[in-house]
């Protein structure tokens, strides 16, 4: 990658423009002296990221989202990885038809799901409708994500070295972490993520499934009413991108900093 | 935290296996728990549009009771009724006039005991006996805020014929092809049912083969020529501001906010005529909270302090007189509002037909849109 | 989590459900329900707010009623009495699938970028690529209408480039748009699982492969698209399956005739009061979809690659 560019290296760039282009636009229009989101942009202001901070139930619903996304994306994969590890590694009768039925999710309509399981919630089970409600919807939206990143990751690897760890008088346990664990670190890293952005971003089940607690979808969707809170919620956005890109910086420099010494499966 | 604390060191394999069941009962406890805390205090809760879940609309409520009531917010009314009819427990829901039948009809609903609400006397009389506050005789919902339909026009973008002759037929005329946009609503076949000389009162229960034919002499043109049908007012108001759109189905709100911001638009008084629509407070027969809290919080709602904050904070109408007298004339006047008693009298008060009618008209309107080419 | 026993005890299908026990577990919660609740939906009918639970085949029998009048919808005859399910669902199959198509042929490139070229910082990469995507989803279709609405990023730019001199209509509130918006929408959730099957790719292969004379062109395509096609199918399928139900992009992006299956799905179950109907159409749905996917793994012989790839 030294030296002259590649084309690969070029559409990278590209493909980054296209990923980022449309969503820089938020934080142009959030310090934008206007109500509306067009152009020729009018002059500047940080009043949008002031009425922002004002907007108290905008910044819980921010907050919610946020412990039920990492809740979500830490549950569906430590249920995701022993059962891909399951279907990839072990001769299962039936296995064929379990996988099939851990995609149904994908296939079943959102509002389907989300209408059915809140009637078992309330009727049923006697439940109230709360953040763990909307977790638990989440939780099987992803579990379809999550495993098919874990397997694809998990199948290309043949049994031996496990079972060299084994013969070496490793326990299951110890095998599992000194060898399956960091092989399928990747799947693993991106099962998170998506698992994150799907929880994040999810807004039919989870209108469905809270109670009186809101998830920064539901009420994003409900403020479309109120033209003037747009750009309050573009700042919001913007807030957002800054943060995760602060976050995600941050984290590799600690990384740096920290241990140096690469082991092999490390990213 | 206790929870990361027991994933990590369950991933050490520090906790041994009895350890480890007893914490993950005690966190299965807590789960179970936990609903049931917030049952206990009774709260009222309110299924409220979101946004209008803040204090200055119930201000009296939140001084008596010293808090504000929990709320389930919501984006659509079909939502909301899909959620109590499944057994949410909410104490009170804000409907607009045009879905209040479906949740008396669903057994929802409570009759009001309008004595209860101090507020009650200063609503506009044509409010307080109108289709959708009064359901088969009985009030069903406390009307709060109202507001118009009309046509919101770009003054420096259409043709002087239609500034002189104001009419619905806008929507339907080839020479706006692509430049209105029509609310996302089965009220676009009615309209043009009233363009081709049927009135109001006759329209909103077109069904069977009128409302076929309807659809098809008026609907599928007015599907056709409009750039977007819009659901979110955030959409419209910006592509009015941009021009891409220069004529549109439109509250009072989009008119205010767009004159604020120094763009050239004005509000039709089509010859046909336009419209009031109006919501409010129903109570519900769901909830678990004393229904004292709730007559409390309806009757703050219709409290002229809190039609001040509605009409000079968004621009939409308010049920009480007074609250004409106690806001600023100026955003008054930004309605385009003169007279409020005359305006109500003025304006074609929405009326809701029967649940067959109404289910007929969706799905007419639903195909409609769905066989657009 | 087994304590130390001597290993092998465990019989592999045993060891192999208990590791899939949670999993399993969960769904049984929350997804036998459900699925069950809307087969038996299906079979009963509505009468205005009450549902009758007497067995019917009626709602079946109206998605796929014949009717003597063929509908005519752009150019097809659909002989049908109840037209609308039908015509929506061939559409909607179709925009996924262009759309599926535009996203992988998109996403790859990234992905062979990401897992063969990028050395370091990759956890960096992987990151970014993702951030865009914690902004809410509504936000991102609403810049995207920033770009491509009338006084939009690209009219503004081409008009003061003097390129144009009215700004362009059609670039938004047509199916490019959706295209567009749908392929930004999904990229992350392929490029991840592409990623994925790439990384684990063995390197000695594609060095064997240079050895035996191979260019770099015979190579990817003898050794490395091979080895990443499952991850690329998965991956292809995660798009494909839930955009056929997806609603929201094309209402907010795709102009008056926006409307898709999910649309009518979610006005049977709310604003038009017959659940039932929408149980069936749902089901149907699914099993098209189903049948589509089985036909596509078949014909692509995907069960045979997977054992390859092991």
């Amino acid at each position: 990658m030294l030296g002259k560019p590649s084309a690969l290296f070029i559409y990278a760039i590209a493909f980054m423009i296209f990923l980022y282009g449309p969503v820089m636009l938020m934080p142009v229009f959030s310090l934008n002296d206007s109500t509306f989101a067009t152009f020729p942009l009018k002059g500047f202001t940080t009043r949008h990221y002031a009425s922002m901070l004002a907007n108290t139930s905008m910044i819980l619903s921010l907050k919610n989202s946020l412990v039920v996304g990492v809740i979500v994306s830490v549950t569906a994969t430590a249920i995701g990885l022993p059962a891909a590890i399951a279907l990839t590694r072990y001769r299962l009768p039936g296995g064929g038809p379990v996988l099939s039925a851990m995609m149904l999710p994908l296939v079943i309509p959102s509002i389907v799901i989300a209408v059915a399981l809140l009637v078992i919630v309330l009727r049923f089970l006697h439940m109230n409708l709360s953040l763990w409600t909307v977790g638990a919807g989440h939780i099987l939206l992803c579990i379809p994500f999550s495993m098919t990143v874990l397997m694809s990751r998990l199948e290309g690897f043949d049994k031996s070295l496990e079972e060299a760890s084994r013969d070496l008088g490793e326990n299951a346990w110890m095998t599992f972490v000194r060898v399956t664990l960091p092989l399928a670190a990747p799947g693993v890293i991106s099962s998170l993520l998506l698992c994150f952005i799907i929880s994040f971003d999810e807004f039919v089940v989870a209108f469905f499934l809270t109670g009186t607690e809101n998830t920064l979808p539901v009420y994003l969707f409900s403020q479309l009413r109120f033209p003037n809170k747009l750009p309050g919620t573009l700042a919001l956005g913007s807030a957002i991108l800054l943060g995760s890109a602060i976050l995600v910086v941050a984290a590799d420099l600690l990384r740096k900093l920290g241990v140096q010494s690469a082991k092999p499966g490390d990213l | 935290m206790k929870r990361i604390q027991f994933i990590d060191r369950m991933a050490q394999g520090k906790m041994s296996r009895r350890q480890m069941l007893s914490q993950a009962g005690a966190f299965g406890v807590g789960l179970l728990s936990l609903p049931k805390l917030s049952a206990a205090a009774e709260v009222l809760t309110c299924m409220e549009w979101g946004g209008y879940d803040v204090a200055e609309y119930f201000q009296s409520y939140v001084d008596k009771h010293g808090a504000a009531p929990n709320f389930s917010i919501f984006s659509g009314e079909e939502d909301a009724l899909a959620k109590v009819r499944a057994g949410f427990a909410a104490d009170v829901m804000h409907p607009c006039n045009y879905s209040v039948g479906r949740f008396v009809s669903a057994k929802l609903a409570v009759e009001i005991d309008t004595s209860k609400l101090s507020n009650w006397k200063d609503i506009f009389p044509a409010l307080q006996t109108a289709d959708g506050v009064l359901v088969d005789g009985k009030v069903m919902m406390a009307p709060a805020d109202w507001g118009n339909s009309s046509i919101a026009y770009r003054t420096d973008l259409v043709d002087d014929d239609f500034k002189k002759n104001e009419s619905w037929g806008i929507f339907f005329d080839d020479k706006y092809a692509g430049k209105v946009s029509m609310l996302d609503n089965e009220l676009l076949i009615l309209i043009g049912a009233m363009v081709g000389g049927m009135p109001y009162d006759e329209a909103y229960k077109l069904t069977g083969a009128a409302l076929t034919e309807a659809a098809k002499t008026w609907g599928e043109k007015g599907v056709k020529n409009s750039r977007f049908l819009w659901t979110d007012a955030s959409e419209l108001q910006q592509a009015m501001a941009s021009g891409e759109v220069v004529a549109a189905y439109a509250w009072n709100d989009v008119v205010k906010n767009l004159t604020r911001e120094g763009i050239p638009v004005t509000y039709a008084k089509p010859k046909e005529g336009y419209f009031t629509w109006f919501c409010g407070l129903t109570l519900l027969n769901t909830g678990k909270a004393d229904p004292a809290l709730a007559y409390d919080f309806i009757d703050a709602w219709l409290s002229p302090e809190t039609g001040k904050t509605l009409i000079e904070g968004s621009g939409y109408g308010h049920a009480n007189i007074k609250s004409f007298e106690a806001a600023n004339p100026d955003d008054v006047k930004a309605m385009g509002i003169l007279d409020p008693v005359e305006h109500m009298k003025s304006a074609i008060l929405f009326k809701t037909p029967t649940d067959a009618v109404q289910n007929e008209q969706n799905k007419v309107w639903g195909e409609l849109k769905a066989l657009k080419q | 989590m087994t304590s130390p026993k001597p290993r092998r005890q465990w019989p592999d299908w045993l060891a192999g459900y208990a590791l899939l026990s949670p999993a399993l577990l969960v769904m049984a919660a929350t997804l036998a329900a459900p699925v069950i609740a809307l087969f038996v939906l299906s079979f009963w009918s509505q009468t205005g707010f009450d549902i009758d639970r007497s067995f019917t085949l009626a709602n079946y029998w109206k998605l796929i009623e014949p009717s003597s009048e063929p509908m005519v919808w752009m150019g097809i005859p659909f002989p049908f009495a109840y037209p609308v399910a039908a015509i929506l669902m061939l559409k909607s199959l179709v925009m996924s699938l262009v759309a599926t198509v535009v996203v992988i042929a998109m996403a790859y490139p990234m992905a062979y970028f990401l897992a063969f070229r990028v050395t370091r910082h990759k956890a960096l990469w992987i990151i970014l690529l993702t951030i865009p995507f914690w902004t809410s989803y509504l936000l991102r279709v609403f810049a995207w209408k920033i770009v491509l609405g009338y006084n939009g990023a690209i009219n503004t730019g081409l008009k003061s480039l003097g390129i144009i001199e009215a700004p362009l209509e059609f670039l938004l509130y047509n199916p490019i748009a959706v295209m567009i918006t749908l392929a930004h929408a999904w990229i992350a959730f392929t490029v991840l699982p592409i990623y994925v099957s790439l990384e684990k790719i063995d390197r000695s292969l594609l060095e064997a492969a240079t050895d035996l004379g191979d260019s770099r062109w015979q190579r990817f395509w003898r050794v490395t698209l091979p080895l990443s096609a499952p991850g690329t199918i998965a991956a292809a399928l995660l798009v494909f399956i839930p955009t056929v139900g997806d609603y929201v992009t094309p209402t907010l992006v795709g102009g008056p005739g926006g409307t898709m299956i999910g649309t009518l799905m979610q006005e049977l179950f709310l604003r038009q009061d017959n659940a039932p109907l929408g149980a069936a159409l749902a089901i149907v749905m699914m099993a098209i979809i189903a049948g589509i996917v089985a036909l596509f793994l078949w014909a692509v012989g995907y069960s045979k690659m997977r054992e390859r790839s092991r």
